[in-house]
């Protein structure tokens, strides 16, 4: 399934490091079957940030688990650089609950990607201390995820993420769950890490503003079965004073209009 | 944990320990019986045995306590895991199993007996298989119900099935599995004594039971004192492996 088409490879535009084309996915339940994603074209430029907002259940977790490669069932083409997401070795995902393992450490819940990928103890170390320094994380690094802040096991999944020095970077509404001071923290932390690893990130957020504050593409999704609507390229990405502007503003009160309308 | 928690802990383990001891003495001179004695008779009689032919038993039964709860864990955990984490098997397996749990298989020694002899094998598969089904369900309860997230977080980073139990299954189902094994330690102890007043002249369970036929109370209650001795020590060895391995719980 899935195989790569030389023919295609070949005449790719090589600056989109993400290409979804005619995306498919049923889950099949207890034989009882449900549609979440229906004919999903999507594509999103090397070293930008995609943002993908939609109403709850339409597949917007489906559609990263897509990409992540967790779910090799799916039909139509999905391609990260060239790669099969059941291929590629350079994407990482922070779920929507951050996805940290209560029975290990900071230290060890970070340091838990390269030990499956098989780098050495030592240079892993060294990879986990430097991750856990950039974000401030060294001290906590003994602690339980249960033993620390929304804002801070937030930082630790950054951490889990980054170690790994992926190309793609996939977020599950990654700041649902914080309070609006530590949400733009972590908002500003992002643009940071995005800036200087040069990576690509995509995201998926029920909140417009932030979408609009962090998305160099914007994606609308419909109620399910999920589809993209609507695919805008925002100008106003990274822009630190964008909030006070009339561009933000009618751009957010657009996409408001927009997603309302089809609910 | 402080020192001062640890030595509140100490305290209350010795205020315990006293007001047993209290209760048995005030039993044992309200029932004015020589087949239950004074904590004070017992204790001494307990310790006088411990050099002669009461240590044997004990190393015998420990033996077969100990090799049996070993054997159930190493059967019982991964199997247990398996069968809650693929969904096929445990669906096929479940009937079977849920068939023969309630069967009290301690009517079975009978059969062991006249398969397995009369040596320690029959004894310790006897433990051992009973056991075995109480950790084999806890494990599969607890393996089916870790939550799915974790799995894809580890998954995520391209995970073979074995990083899987390693990393998701086994340390999210340890506390299940040790409070597993404290109950099938209980129940072990119980069995113990059970096969050990059968055709044997070996371990403690017979120790109690020819004491006591030949009116020996004292020897008897020392043998009591021997066998709940082993069975706190096992216990609060499974305690601390809790307290080290599943410090995450109550960190
Ligand atoms: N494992 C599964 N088995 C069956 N159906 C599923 C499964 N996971 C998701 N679904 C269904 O697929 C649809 C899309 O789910 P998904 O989790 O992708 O939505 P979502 O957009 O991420 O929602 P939310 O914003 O609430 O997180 C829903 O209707 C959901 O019920
Ligand atoms: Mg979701």
């Amino acid at each position: 399934m899935n195989k790569i088409d030389l023919e295609t490879e070949k005449i790719r535009e090589p600056k989109d490091y993400l290409e979804i084309e005619s995306l498919k996915v049923t889950y099949n339940q207890r034989g009882q079957e449900t549609l979440a994603l229906e004919n999903v074209n999507l594509t999103l430029p090397e070293a930008s940030i995609g943002a993908i907002i939609g109403p709850s259940g339409c597949g917007k977790s489906t559609l990263l688990n897509v990409v992540a490669g967790l779910n090799p069932s799916y039909e139509g083409k999905v391609f990260l650089n060239g790669k099969t997401p059941q291929e590629s070795n350079e994407v990482a995902l922070i779920l929507q609950e951050y996805g940290l393992l209560p029975w290990k450490t900071v230290w060890d819940n970070v340091r838990l990607g390269l030990q499956i990928k098989g780098v050495s103890k030592g240079e892993a170390a060294e990879r986990t201390e430097e991750i856990l320094t950039q974000l401030g994380l060294l001290q906590l690094r003994k602690r339980f995820p249960i033993q620390l802040s929304g804002g801070q096991r937030q930082r630790v999944a950054i951490a889990r993420s980054l170690v790994l020095k992926p190309e793609l970077l996939l977020m599950d509404e990654p700041f649902s769950s914080l309070d609006a001071l530590t949400r733009e923290e972590m908002q500003e932390l992002v643009l940071k890490v995005w800036q200087e690893n040069g990576l690509t990130i995509l995201l998926i957020t029920h909140n417009i503003e932030e979408a609009v504050f962090l998305g160099h593409k914007i994606f609308t999704m419909s109620p399910c079965p999920g589809n993209i609507l609507e695919e805008l390229t925002n100008p106003l990405a990274g822009d630190h004073e964008a909030r006070g502007k009339v561009e933000f503003l009618e751009l957010t009160n657009y996409l408001r209009q927009n997603l309302r309308g089809r609910e | 944990m402080g020192l001062k928690d640890i030595t509140n802990q100490f305290l209350h383990t010795i205020i315990t320990i006293v007001l047993i001891l209290l209760g048995w003495q005030i039993l044992s001179m309200l029932l004015q019986t020589t087949a239950f004695p004074p904590p004070g008779k017992a204790l001494k009689s307990f310790t006088t045995l411990l050099y002669s032919d009461i240590l044997t038993h004990l190393q015998i039964s420990l033996y077969r306590v100990g090799v049996s709860l070993v054997v159930a864990a190493i059967l019982g955990i991964p199997l247990g895991l398996f069968l809650g984490k693929n969904k096929r098997a445990d669906e096929l397996s479940a009937p079977f199993l849920y068939l023969t749990f309630p069967i009290p298989k301690v009517v079975f020694l009978p059969i062991f007996l006249i398969l397995l002899g009369i040596g320690n094998l029959s004894k310790i598969v006897m433990i051992t298989l009973i056991v075995f089904y109480q950790i084999l369900v806890t494990t599969r309860d607890a393996a089916r119900n870790v939550q799915h997230e974790y799995v894809l977080s580890v998954q995520s980073l391209k995970a073979s099935n074995w990083e899987l139990y390693r990393h998701v299954y086994f340390p999210a189902c340890l506390p299940n599995i040790l409070t597993s094994l404290k109950l099938g330690l209980g129940t072990a102890m119980a069995v113990l004594f059970l096969v050990e007043t059968y055709a044997t002249r070996e371990g403690i369970g017979y120790f109690i039971m020819n004491s006591w036929s030949s009116l020996a109370y004292d020897k008897m209650f020392a043998g009591i004192i021997a066998m709940s001795l082993m069975g706190f020590l096992l216990y609060l060895l499974l305690d601390t492996c809790e307290k080290i391995f599943c410090s995450w719980v109550n960190p």
